[in-house]
């Protein structure tokens, strides 16, 4: 168990190098052997203070967990730990060729429903996202491990685009199946 | 409370004392209670030998009904018994729809954002109804067990939403309940089938009650049951099959005076026990003889079948939908477990069995097993069993947001994030001067704050006129592992702060409940002093018990014969005392007791201490050194 949970950073946390890559199994042993010792049902007779202290650590943990399982987190949150912050809005130059393609996906969602199988039509647009993000985060890793902190962020923003795409596609796919259903 | 400190490490000091905790499954239709005994999880009966209580309350001229008893005037006083009120736990008087109406009872008109029901006795909240089944399921376990409750673990729909939650805490509290955990209904389940097979794997809980529809999907491994994402319908149940069907005899009746409440309690009645024989027989025969009107006729499965199936759809949906949040693939759910009692209907057995792939489990008494499993979870709470293994991990249902320019919906904390959480996230002001910023609180997963659940409103006021945009003003939200919320903000340039917990839209005021709980003390003050004197009684044996056990193995190397002597004069002091009913005098006893042993105590410390260490490393301390220092470190940080 680490020194002391609050100050730990996630990957010392569940005793890991920092790194992209991270052992997804090892994760969930430490998260749970954590759990085990701070989890708010093991202090239900203690102190306020420390129940206080069990949730702020259960909290920790589990943001832990969430931030190193998904892995555009995992990179946003490595460059934070190298002090670079990704979400600043007012930089908005980004490669003028990826945002018309991501102009042009909005715009084909937005028109879905008229398609002629949008679910299908939904499947493979999701289908290429994914294979397309999962390029970029190759070359995030690259940049990341050759300490090219500039170009790894790029990559970030440019996951955070692709990212919030899928998820619209996934909830235009539960929408229709709903009504497909209903 | 010195003689309690000197047990040797490593071992406890006497006999532990079990502490009665109950798990109580507080349903739509029916409510049970459930507890640990000698290592055997029950529920507990009646008087007369019944498990289930209805979730049924009448108000009478002078007397409360609940129960069965109160399920008797469902037809003859329909006006004054309240059933389901589940439904209408944490709910806003806008939130009375249509499909509501079915219900005899009606709502008064009132200014206030909570619906109350017109009753003869007043009108009362669905905090208190819902308050006097706990009162009468808490009167029941302190009969049966002959103790006081120590505390117990309520369960609650996974897919209750905050108001829904603190409604229910709010209801326990006025039944002078301490909630050690509201836990969620299919996590229950899963505890009591887990623990009951021993099963490995990610499994799935079907749960269909009589009001609410939950789907939850967990993995289990070594004694950790972890929530991987929950759906579900807070207004989706048995209620609606009975509902559907009842229109179908109405309409096929050609009935015409149903605004009669009783006469459309009578219907749905039957409706019900057609449903419930169709579990069993391939038609039945339904014959209406009232006043309002009469009917004979007949109702087979495949009819049925054809009504239900829309329902039962829905709730796949949810399931899809709960599959796809928990990243699983129907292929690796290992089992399905059923849970309510609207799982007996065949339909439903099938519909769910043909969309996981297989066959579901319906060993556990679907009525039970959620009693079952929250007395477990209770026993563990309650720290009856510290070795346990056992650890619930679960997830919040509903993401949480606040209210942004445009009444939009800015997700904060999204739905199925394991719990307890805490998450800030900065908003900037919209105006140049801007000096206040109004927090709205809403919970749903819509991106329009009108289609969302509001939860809660508050204003962060007073900060330093700046130019629009340079204002910094951080928003946490903290769930806790009962799934309540608690935000609060701060605009980080000044360090001005508000908070709120997340409560007053559709619950009790903190005022209103204090009120209710002090005029029910007044009325029960003899109560009040019975309790009080048992729990002296209760203290007075632990310290004797105590302080025997220590003078038995150590009594005569570390006391003189003088010291004896008075020790032994003040515990025989306390033994007459105790017998008697002067609440005074027994604590005061205890304390002179405690007094003559204070020289006592410090000696076996020493010599404890003393005989741990040797032989052991420190290392071995190490942890509860470091965890002493953490919770030194917290303290200066306040």
């Amino acid at each position: 168990m680490p020194k002391d949970i609050l100050s730990s950073n996630f990957f010392e946390l569940f005793e890991l190098p920092v790194s992209y890559d991270v052992d997804l199994n090892k994760v969930q042993q430490h998260y749970m052997a954590l759990q085990k010792e701070v989890h708010p049902d093991k202090y239900t007779g203690a102190t306020d203070q420390e129940k206080r202290l069990s949730m702020q650590q259960t909290s920790w943990i589990n943001e832990a967990q969430a931030t190193l399982k998904d892995p555009v987190a995992r990179a946003t949150y490595l460059l934070k730990l190298k002090g670079v912050d990704i979400n600043l809005e007012n930089e908005t130059t980004m490669d003028a060729g990826f945002l018309m393609q991501q102009l042009e996906v909005r715009e084909r969602l937005e028109n879905i429903k008229q398609e002629n199988d949008p679910l299908d039509s939904l499947e493979q647009m999701s289908k290429e996202l994914k294979s397309a993000s999962d390029d970029m985060m190759k070359s995030f890793a690259q940049a990341y491990e050759a300490g090219e902190i500039d170009e790894s962020r790029e990559w970030i923003r440019k996951l955070q685009f692709m990212h919030k795409a899928i998820k619209q596609i996934n909830t235009l796919s539960a929408d229709l199946e709903d009504e497909l259903m209903g | 409370m010195a003689l309690i400190q000197i047990a040797e490490p490593g071992q406890s000091t006497t006999a532990h004392q079990h502490r009665l905790a109950v798990g109580i499954d507080l349903g739509t239709t029916n409510s049970l209670v459930a507890t640990v005994r000698s290592g055997e999880v029950d529920t507990l009966p009646d008087v007369d030998g019944s498990h289930l209580l209805p979730s049924v309350v009448h108000y009478g001229k002078d007397e409360v009904h609940v129960g069965l008893t109160a399920q008797q005037y469902s037809v003859s006083d329909p006006w004054n018994t309240i059933v389901s009120v589940k439904r209408f736990m944490g709910r806003g008087a806008d939130d009375i729809s249509a499909k509501d109406e079915h219900y005899s009872y009606s709502f008064a008109e009132t200014d206030s954002s909570v619906p109350r029901i017109k009753t003869r006795s007043g009108d009362v909240s669905a905090v208190e109804v819902s308050a006097e089944i706990l009162k009468n399921l808490k009167q029941r376990a302190v009969k049966t067990l002959g103790d006081d409750l120590s505390g117990a673990v309520i369960t609650v729909p996974a897919y209750f939403d905050d108001a829904q939650r603190q409604a229910t805490k709010d209801a326990a509290r006025l039944a002078e309940i301490n909630v050690l955990r509201l836990l969620n209904e299919p996590t229950a389940a899963a505890v009591a089938y887990g623990l009951d097979t021993g099963n490995e794997g990610v499994i799935a809980v079907y749960d269909l009650g009589g009001g609410t529809f939950d789907i939850s999907i967990l993995r289990l491994n070594k004694g950790v049951f972890e929530v991987l994402a929950t759906g579900g319908n807070s207004s989706l149940g048995g209620d609606d099959f009975d509902f559907v069907i009842t229109q179908w005899i109405i309409e096929q009746a050609g009935f015409s005076n149903i605004d009669d409440p009783a006469f459309s309690r009578l219907i749905m009645q039957h409706a019900r026990s057609a449903k419930e024989a169709l579990a069993e027989h391939d038609a039945v025969s339904i014959n209406i003889d009232a006043e309002n009107g009469s009917w004979q006729g007949s109702l087979d499965r495949d009819k049925l079948n054809e009504l239900l199936t829309p329902l039962v759809k829905k709730t796949l949906m949810s399931c899809r939908r709960a599959l796809r949040d928990a990243d699983i693939d129907i292929e690796e759910i290992r089992e399905v477990v059923m849970v309510g009692g609207s799982t007996r209907t065949l339909i439903v057995r099938e519909m769910v069995a043909e969309f996981f792939q297989c066959e579901p489990l319906t060993s556990i008494d679907p009525d039970k097993v959620v009693a079952t499993g929250a007395a477990l979870q209770a026993d563990v709470l309650a720290g009856n069993k510290p070795d346990d293994e056992m650890l619930l991990l679960d997830v919040i249902p509903l993401s949480l947001g606040i209210e942004t320019m445009g009444g939009l919906v800015e997700k904060i904390i999204h739905r199925n994030t394991a719990i307890p959480v805490a998450k800030a996230q900065e908003f900037t002001t919209y105006k140049d001067g801007q000096t206040a910023m109004a927090v709205h609180v809403l919970q749903g997963e819509r991106e329009l704050v009108s289609d969302c659940r509001s939860l809660a409103r508050f204003e962060l006021r007073g900060f330093p006129p700046q130019v629009a945009g340079a204002a910094r003003i951080r928003v946490t939200f903290q769930v806790d592992a009962d799934g309540l919320l608690i935000v609060s903000a701060q605009e980080e340039n000044s360090g001005i702060e508000a908070s709120v917990d997340v409560k007053p839209s559709y619950g009790l005021s903190d005022n209103e409940i204090e009120t209710m709980l002090r005029d029910s003390i007044e009325h029960a003050e003899d109560d009040m002093h019975t309790r009080t004197l048992r729990e002296q009684q209760v203290e007075a044996d632990r310290v004797i018990e105590a302080l025997d056990s220590a003078i038995a193995s150590d009594g005569d190397q570390l006391l003189s014969e003088d010291e004896t002597e008075q020790i032994n004069k003040a515990r025989q002091v306390l033994v007459e005392t105790k017998s008697g009913s002067d609440v005074d005098a027994i604590e005061q006893a205890i304390k002179q007791l405690e007094v003559a042993c204070e020289a006592y105590v410090a000696r076996r410390m020493n010599t404890n201490i003393k005989t741990a260490m040797q032989g052991h490393s420190i290392e071995e301390y190490a942890p509860e050194q470091s965890l002493d220092a953490k919770a030194a470190e917290a303290k200066v940080e306040e």
